[in-house]
Formats: C-alpha cells, sequence, structure tokens
C-alpha cells in the first residue's frame, strides 16, 4: 500500500502549518507512544474490560487524527464506539483491523523519518 | 504522569507578558501538535498528561485560558471542569473543551459541569485558532471584572470604614447622660445604621431653671449629613443662638435656623423638634419642622406627641415656626426620637410605626428612665429581627424629679 493511501503527509504537515521540526517530533512520539497504545488496548480487551478498551482506542485516536490516516482513525473509532457501548463480541476483529491500520502508519511515518523532514 | 513545562521567552521590550494557555491531555502526539500551534499564536504554553497534574499546573500557573481532553487518566475533563468552578480562586479561568464528544447532550454535561466551549479534536487549524482567541478575550473581560469588583469591594470597605469614623465622631458630641439640670436626668440611645445619617441630638443649658433639646435629623445618607449636622449643632449652641436669634423661644429659633441653613445644592434638608424646658414656670415650649416630634409620657399615664404638620428647614425661607407650650410637672417625662426609631419594617414589610413605639413606652411605665431606653430600642429590634437599623436611631429622654 503506498504512503498516501495510508495517510495524507500534505494534510498532516499543513495541520501544524508546515512546521516540520514538530511534525518530526511527532513521529518520533507516535512511534514510541501507538504501539503501547495497542498494547494496552490489547490487554483491556482480554480482560474483557470495555472501559479500559475505549479508553486506550480513544486516546490512540488522538494521535490518528493528526496524522491525516482515514482507515486507521475509521478502525479505531469503530473500536472505541463498539467498547463505549459496551460491546466487546467483535472487539477481537475490530482491534485486529486497527492493529494492522496501525502498523502500515507506523511504517509509512518511518518512511518519512528516515527520508528526512527537509523541505 | 509528570508535568512538563514550555514557555516563549520574555519580551525584553518590556511589553506585558504573554498570555498563558495550559494544555492537558494524555495523548502526547495531538498535545505536541496543539501546543506547537499555541505557541506560534504568541501564547505562554504549559502542559500536563492528565486531569491531576493539570489541576496541580492550573493552581499553579493561573493560565486565562485552559484546553482539556475529556478523557483521561486520574481524572477526566469534566471532573477537572467541577473542581475548578467549585475553587473561587481558579473560577476566573477559561475551559475550553477538546472532544470527539459532539452529541448535543454530551455539549450539555460538558457546559453543566464547568466548560466554557468546546473544541472538536478534528476541528482546522484556523477553528483552533479562532476559538482559542476567543476563550482568551473571555478570559481577560472575566478577569478585568474580578479585578473591578475587588476594587469596588475595596473601595466600599474604606467607605465604610469612613462612615464608621463619622459615626464615632457624632458620639462624641452627645451629651453625657445623667442630671443635666438640677431636678432633670436624662438618658439616651443612638444606633447608627450601616450608611450612617444625620441624627443628632443635644442639650442647651440656659439658665438654672431653663433647658433647650433638640434632636435633629439631616437628609440623605453618609459622612456629607453627619458633618451637616454638626454643623448645625454649632449654630445651635447657646452663645451662638444668643447672638443670632437673642432668644430660647423653640419657634424664633428655628425661624432663624430655617434662613441659616437653606436646600442644599443637591436638595437635602434639615428635620428637627427644638423644646425649651422651664423648670420655673413649669413649662415645656416646642416648636418642630418636618419632624416626627417627640412623645411626652406624663407620670399619669397619658401620652401626647408633640407634632406640628410643617415644612422641614430650607425649604421656604419665608416660613415662621411657631412656638406651641405645655404645662411639664414632677415625674413627666419627654422622649426626643428620629423617625428611625419607627419607621422601620419586620421581615413581612410591615412597619413598627408610632402606634407601637407610643404602646412600648407606655407598658414599660415607670421603670428607670434608662431602663425604659434600653428596653424601647430592644422591642424595637425584636420587632424587626436583627440588631442593625436601616436608619439611624436617636431616642433622648428626660425626666422631671418629683
Amino acid at each position: 500500500m503506498s504512503q498516501d493511501r495510508v495517510f495524507s503527509f500534505d494534510e498532516a504537515l499543513a495541520r501544524v502549518d508546515d512546521d516540520r521540526e514538530t511534525f518530526q517530533m511527532m513521529i518520533e512520539l507516535f512511534i514510541e507512544h501507538g504501539p503501547k497504545d495497542l498494547v494496552e488496548a490489547q490487554s483491556a480487551l482480554d480482560a474483557g474490560n470495555a472501559l479500559g478498551v475505549a479508553r486506550s482506542s480513544h486516546k490512540l485516536k488522538g494521535a490518528l487524527l493528526q496524522f491525516c490516516a482515514p482507515a486507521a482513525l475509521h478502525a479505531c473509532k469503530e473500536l472505541e464506539e463498539s467498547a463505549k457501548a459496551g460491546n466487546l463480541a467483535n472487539g477481537a476483529q475490530l482491534y485486529a483491523t486497527l492493529e494492522q491500520e496501525v502498523q502500515r502508519l507506523l511504517v509509512a511515518l518511518r518512511q518519512v523519518y528516515d527520508k528526512g523532514m527537509a523541505a | 504522569m509528570s508535568f512538563e513545562s514550555s514557555a516563549t521567552a520574555a519580551d525584553p521590550a518590556g511589553s506585558p507578558p504573554p498570555h498563558t494557555v495550559l494544555v492537558v491531555d494524555d495523548e502526547p502526539t495531538a498535545r505536541l501538535a496543539l501546543v506547537a500551534r499555541l505557541k506560534r499564536l504568541g501564547y505562554r504554553v504549559i502542559q500536563a498528561g492528565d486531569g491531576k497534574a493539570g489541576l496541580e499546573a492550573l493552581r499553579r500557573e493561573r493560565p486565562e485560558l485552559t484546553i482539556l481532553d475529556w478523557m483521561m487518566p486520574e481524572m477526566d475533563g469534566p471532573s477537572f471542569c467541577e473542581y475548578v468552578r467549585q475553587d473561587p480562586e481558579l473560577q476566573t479561568s477559561q475551559i475550553l473543551m477538546m472532544t470527539s464528544h459532539d452529541q448535543p447532550e454530551q455539549i450539555a454535561e460538558g457546559l453543566a459541569r464547568g466548560a466554557d466551549d468546546f473544541l472538536s479534536k478534528a476541528a482546522s487549524k484556523y477553528e483552533i485558532t479562532a476559538r482559542v482567541q476567543a476563550g482568551m478575550r473571555a478570559a481577560t473581560l472575566v478577569r478585568r471584572l474580578k479585578d473591578a469588583t475587588e476594587e469596588i469591594r475595596q473601595k466600599q470597605e474604606a467607605l465604610e470604614q469612613e462612615l464608621q469614623s463619622a459615626a464615632r465622631y457624632v458620639e462624641s458630641l452627645l451629651p453625657a447622660p445623667g442630671t443635666i439640670l438640677s431636678g432633670v436626668q436624662m438618658a439616651h440611645a443612638y444606633r447608627p445604621s450601616l450608611a450612617l445619617g444625620g441624627d443628632l441630638f443635644n442639650v442647651v443649658q440656659w439658665s438654672e431653671d431653663v433647658l433647650g433639646l433638640y434632636l435633629l435629623d439631616a437628609s440623605g445618607h453618609g459622612v456629607s449629613p453627619a458633618l451637616r449636622s454638626a454643623s448645625f449643632a454649632t449654630f445651635l449652641r447657646r452663645d451662638s443662638l444668643l447672638r443670632h436669634v437673642g432668644s430660647n423661644d423653640p419657634g424664633a429659633i428655628l425661624t432663624e435656623a430655617n434662613k441659616q441653613f437653606p436646600l442644599t445644592e443637591s436638595g437635602h434638608y434639615f428635620t428637627i423638634v427644638f423644646a425649651s424646658l422651664d423648670l420655673r414656670c413649669h413649662t415645656l415650649s416646642y416648636a418642630t419642622a418636618g419632624h416626627g416630634g417627640a412623645l411626652l409620657h406624663r407620670r399619669s399615664g397619658e401620652v401626647c406627641w408633640m407634632i406640628q404638620p410643617n415644612l422641614p428647614l430650607g425649604f421656604d425661607p419665608s416660613t415662621s415656626y411657631v412656638t406651641a407650650t405645655l404645662p411639664i410637672g414632677p415625674g413627666d417625662r419627654l422622649y426626643l426620637l428620629s423617625d428611625g426609631l419607627y419607621e422601620f419594617p419586620a421581615a413581612n414589610g410591615e412597619l413598627w410605626g408610632q402606634g407601637r413605639l407610643e404602646k412600648t413606652i407606655q407598658a414599660l411605665g415607670r421603670q428607670p428612665l434608662e431602663t425604659v431606653i434600653t428596653e424601647t430600642i430592644a422591642e424595637a429590634v425584636r420587632w424587626q429581627g436583627h440588631e442593625q437599623f436601616p436608619d439611624d436611631v436617636a431616642l433622648m429622654g428626660i425626666e422631671v424629679a418629683i
């Protein structure tokens, strides 16, 4: 999958007024914290803790919004709404989709990061 | 979660420090993006990673605006808002709640629990900027209002101290109770209101047998009527009256006073009752000017109001005030009183009135004069249900020895 289909670099950069230094730091933070949020959501899901799943996915959603990543954001919203409704019946499936999309986003962000942020 | 802080550098040119924004969000990526935007807008920005740390930062830094996530560990956004709104020290801080909860009922809950505005997490950078600026304008106005309120409170406190000082001055002008003339006892009570009126009373000793008594009331409230009363009291001193009036006749005194004290530019005036007690002739002469009068309580128990329907002083320089004369005998008591002693309401709005005052004095009968004065005031206090009268209360009683 191409980078543009995973997230919109131009749109995400515009959200921070083309401040490339800030955007680079955002990528660093997401690479560090995004996987942790996923682990927290997985643990809560395994424990049948709907509130915990909702909290973790909500937190993750805040980051995904910054990167204009529609597929990951959609998957995250689906899991959060389901967990908020106390319904974890499809939790594993929703989580799997989310994990897949977040991993794709992480790969895409690492590529951008590794290429450097010079304009 | 640990608290992070970052701030723009102070302006060396000495311009006002930038407004401060506190960002409270447990998601570091979104928080970083928002902090960077706010810094670009010129604000000083502090950060916290959860509600509890945010509350500590708010107490310490007192930012004008707090931008807050709804769902956070330790303390969520709505709980944060409730804490802030319960703390008088923090109430002026505006709170902008960031949320994806954009359902009307959830927004209503946020507002009810103390948020001032909402910002969608998906909002464009333009909307974020506009909402932050609007919140900052509101914060500035609220803080100005708080400062103005505090300034008014301080001025009110200074004014009350001045009024208390003026009340002490007026009290220093009052006569000492006890024997004021051979065979004449006097007792009095003076209860200045919080706003301080212009009530003043005193005695004028004309001779070994003749005594002048007056109670005056300058219209209005505050230091000004108290000073006008003090000025009038100077006119009513024996040497002044002899010079200006040449007589101890109450009507002549008030007629001259009417000329000496015209209406002020702001329309203020005096009311007064002036009496002359002649022990040799056993007469009580009096004149009033727009005053509720005085009460003569005879030893027999009979009560007589000394009231003349006429203008207060200063309204018409051609007014002549007429002296009325009553016989007075041993054991009779004369009470000079201000309208503040009967024109005050109970909790239900009903005035105490002259009738109840008269009955109270009658019921107290021949008890010592000082007791009658004290108990009359106490009964008035019971009627209104509290100690503080809305206007000055003055009551001076004299008793002719048996």
